[in-house]
């Protein structure tokens, strides 16, 4: 088994047959947590649910297109990485995508494994990147904070 | 072949390459995922013992390669599919006159223009029981493709297209209706002129309705319209069931 932490990658695409090649690759050749579903709603309820570092997402799709699907990902969980695969290359909708839902990546059916599994290890490093500096920021803040109510605290007690 | 033949058959061609896309990406991938499995199947099995959690592995990879080989059996089948409408629209014997099976032209067309309806348009069939019709099928299936395209093409964001058929005495209809945009009343007598168009130059349509209704006069029928705008449009085609002899050949 590989070295991967468990990130969890979600993948929706109305075609199963399209779900299931890519979570029996990724389940063979890497150590990712897959959820994998056929419609974007339920896709959006996992979204709300779980932690999720990357989402791959089908551009043609019943009820909405990747795009639409991709910028409602991104409202929700800005961190994860997201990645649109596409049944044929099109300039219109790629800048489309990267324009309104901040996409990582754009990727062509029939896709190759190797090239899939490299984007997404960068997807989940990116991901993982994004959640430290949140957190660090975080810390930042909260440590800021405390600084501040000290120096209140010693005005108050010396002048 | 006409500049708008030209661009309806690109338009064509580049929705049943991404349909092929699809099931073709399963298949690439599922090829690789069962060469990795029988990589490390061989690895396992290269030792003279196999232990407790290599007989697990085992049998997580078979159920894996199981799985693989069900889903290129769909891929293969979807592609299969597709490739036999485009040979079934296009078959050179369907160039002569024969009895035919209407129903099956029309899922024909269907078929190849499920690119350009899914996901948008609902496609409601309301099969009556035909008789085999005396036709020249590629012609007909000509005119199907038309007609289902610029349903398709009149109606903006979702909607719905209806393909009626039945049979009235000695002849038979097909109907098709959709609930786009409609026709206003001073085109509606224009629409089966050459050169016609509402669409711009940009979506060929094909033959046009000029040469959709000179394929079904020369087969003895006709096509009728009714339209109200706003609400779609329903063009009927009659045919009649057997072609007298020494009807026009074209």
């Amino acid at each position: 088994m590989s070295e991967e932490q468990k990130a969890t990658i979600l993948i929706v695409d109305d075609e199963e047959m399209v779900t299931t090649a890519l979570r029996s690759f990724l389940q063979l050749a890497t150590s990712y947590r897959i959820l994998t579903y056929t419609t974007p709603r339920e896709a959006l309820q996992a979204v709300d649910d779980e932690f999720i570092d990357v989402v791959i997402a089908d551009f043609l799709m019943p009820e909405m297109d990747g795009i639409a699907f991709l910028k409602a990902v991104r409202e929700r969980r800005p961190e994860a990485t997201r990645i649109l695969l596409t049944g044929y290359a099109d300039k219109e909708n790629a800048i489309r995508a990267i324009n309104e839902a901040g996409l990582y990546y754009y990727l062509e059916k029939p896709w190759d494994n190797d090239h899939l599994q490299v984007v997404i290890r960068n997807g989940v490093e990116r991901a993982a990147l994004f959640r430290e500096i949140e957190i660090k920021a975080g810390e930042l803040e909260s440590a800021h904070d405390d600084l501040a109510g000290l120096r209140k605290r010693l005005i108050q007690a010396f002048v | 072949m006409s500049e708008a033949e030209r661009s309806s058959l690109q338009m064509l061609m580049a929705g049943l390459a991404h349909e092929v896309n699809t099931p073709l990406g399963a298949i690439r991938s599922n090829r690789d995922v069962l060469q990795r499995a029988v990589n490390r199947l061989s690895d396992i099995l290269a030792d003279e013992v196999v232990d407790e959690t290599e007989i697990d592995q085992i049998r997580d990879l078979v159920k894996t390669i199981g799985e693989v080989i069900d889903v290129d059996q769909v891929a293969v089948d979807v592609i299969s599919g597709l490739v036999a409408s485009v040979r079934d629209c296009w078959r050179t014997d369907l160039a002569t006159l024969r009895p035919v099976d209407l129903h099956e032209g029309l899922e024909s067309t269907l078929l190849l223009l499920r690119h350009e309806l899914k996901h948008r348009i609902e496609v409601v069939r309301e099969y009556g029981e035909l008789p085999v019709v005396e036709c020249y099928p590629s012609q007909v299936n000509q005119v199907f493709m038309n007609l289902i395209l610029n349903a398709s093409q009149a109606i903006s964001g979702p909607g719905t297209i209806t393909i009626r058929t039945y049979r009235r005495d000695d002849r038979v209809a097909v109907e098709i209706s959709d609930t786009g945009a409609g026709i206003a009343p001073e085109d509606l007598e224009r629409i089966f002129d050459a050169g016609f168009t509402t669409k711009g130059t940009k979506s060929g349509m094909g033959l046009g309705l000029r040469i959709c209704r000179e394929i079904i006069e020369s087969h003895g029928g006709g096509i009728e319209v009714e339209s109200t705008v706003g609400k779609g449009s329903t063009f009927r085609i009659l045919l009649p069931i057997e072609q007298r002899a020494g009807a026009s050949r074209t």
